[in-house]
């Protein structure tokens, strides 16, 4: 790694630690005058410190918002080029981009291509995801015969059950509601938890600048 | 007319994603695929138009009246991020050449920098904190209600197990290899379940959800077709 390269790296490291920690410090301890207890000023500090992450979040979401139309382009680059190579395919794919695009302006502002074309696609997909989850309950029970993949059948087999219309399945219906209550619920916290606790981790391992994600 | 031509393209593109069911066979193979590069095509062409009507228009709009701030330091400073904003996107273009990755990687550092805290912090304040709470607060009826009791006691059980059960660290046993506790074998067994259990009914509510979808999809395809 050469000097210039090493330097580089510093000074991305120094600019992720800068904006890191003032963007923690401002969400953390901005625009919440309660923190500062009986002091005179309490308002205008707390106003003070919102500010920077105010700043920051209104620079990022510009800036998404222009990465998210260059990601575009790009994508529209890489299917013309295929095209360009006799991949007929992603003609599809420009051609709806166009018509949706030409629809949208010169019938200012008209969303009724989204209920014919994407609805129905994307139903449709999610109605495939049904027979895709079946096939996949199925071979938990072929390939994997032990106690916990039978407590996972037996959890989902109660709450399925449990739905269907049926007055006989009264009894089901209360194991369902005490499931769903008591052990589902538990472990859903404890889930929800362990995703929350990461992501503070993470968050503060990278504003800090101990994680070098950036580094491409 | 306009609502025929509506009904009869959901119709064919309906029948264009179920043909994935008849699997890899030639032209018919090639209609499910059409379909999903129509969707990914339509899908990229209202984020653009979301994206720019959303976002970037309002915000062109704002920075020329200057009766309107999106700070507290007044209408100058928004046409100053704004600016900011353009030439971080300009300079996002300049990834793919390599002597100028420090200042990319910059520009990478604050965007991912700032998503990270803001991840963070609404982590902590939206979930860790609340369902930490939720879990601590005994019901009303705590002690009074054997049921509520026992119940209580097991969410609570359920859910310091459940994230027991991530913790890996053991000690090293005689021949070197990780040699967890009978305690701590236990816990992760108890927690293991409740995690089971509750992706269980998890996949069950995804079934349902894709299973309604699917029915209203096949009523729709013999409305038409009948």
């Amino acid at each position: 790694m050469g000097f210039l390269q090493r330097l580089g790296s510093a000074f991305s490291a120094i600019i992720a630690f800068l904006v890191g920690v003032i963007t923690l410090v401002s969400l953390l301890l901005g625009g919440n005058p309660g923190l500062f207890g009986d002091l005179p000023q309490a308002a205008d500090l707390a106003a003070l410190l919102a500010l920077p992450a105010a700043v920051l979040l209104r620079l990022v979401a510009l800036v998404i918002a222009l990465g998210v139309l260059i990601g575009i382009a790009n994508l529209l680059l890489t299917h013309a080029q295929r095209l360009m190579r006799g991949r007929a395919l992603s003609a599809a794919l420009l051609g709806s981009f166009a018509l949706t695009l030409f629809w949208y302006v010169a019938r200012a502002g008209d969303t009724s291509l989204l209920e014919a074309v994407q609805l129905p696609i994307e139903s449709s997909l999610a109605a495939l995801l049904c027979l895709t989850l079946v096939g996949g309950a199925a071979r938990v029970i072929a390939k994997r015969a032990d106690i916990w993949s039978l407590l996972f059948v037996l959890s989902l087999l109660i709450v399925l059950l449990a739905s269907l219309p049926w007055a006989e399945l009264e009894p089901l219906r209360a194991w369902r509601d005490w499931l769903l209550r008591v052990p589902v619920s538990a472990g859903t916290r404890a889930l929800l938890l362990g995703i929350a606790l990461a992501t503070v981790v993470a968050g503060v391992r990278i504003a800090l600048g101990q994680d070098r994600a950036y580094r491409g | 007319m306009a609502e025929a031509t509506i009904t009869l393209a959901g119709f064919v593109l309906t029948l264009m994603v179920f043909s994935y069911l008849l699997g890899d066979l030639p032209y018919i193979g090639n209609l499910y695929r059409i379909a999903v590069y129509i969707f990914v095509g339509m899908a990229a062409a209202f984020t653009a138009i979301v994206s720019y009507e959303g976002l970037l228009l309002p915000y062109l709009q704002d920075i020329q009246d200057p009766t309107t701030s999106w700070t507290a330091l007044g209408s100058g400073a928004d046409i100053v991020i704004f600016s900011a904003a353009a030439l971080i996107g300009a300079l996002l273009l300049l990834k793919p050449i390599g002597a100028l990755s420090w200042l990319t990687n910059s520009v990478f550092a604050v965007l991912i920098v700032v998503g990270a805290a803001v991840a963070a912090v609404g982590a902590l304040s939206g979930t860790l904190i609340p369902l930490m709470s939720a879990t601590g607060t005994l019901p009303a009826a705590f002690l009074s209600d054997f049921t509520a009791t026992v119940d209580a006691l097991l969410i609570v059980l359920g859910t310091c197990t459940g994230l027991y059960y991530f913790h890996y660290q053991a000690r090293a046993g005689d021949d070197g290899a990780p040699a967890p506790s009978r305690l701590s074998s236990g816990l992760r067994y108890i927690g293991k379940a409740f995690l089971v259990t509750a992706l269980g009914a998890i996949y069950a509510s995804t079934l349902l959800s894709s299973l309604t979808i699917l029915t209203e999809r096949i009523g729709f395809l013999f409305s038409i077709g009948g």
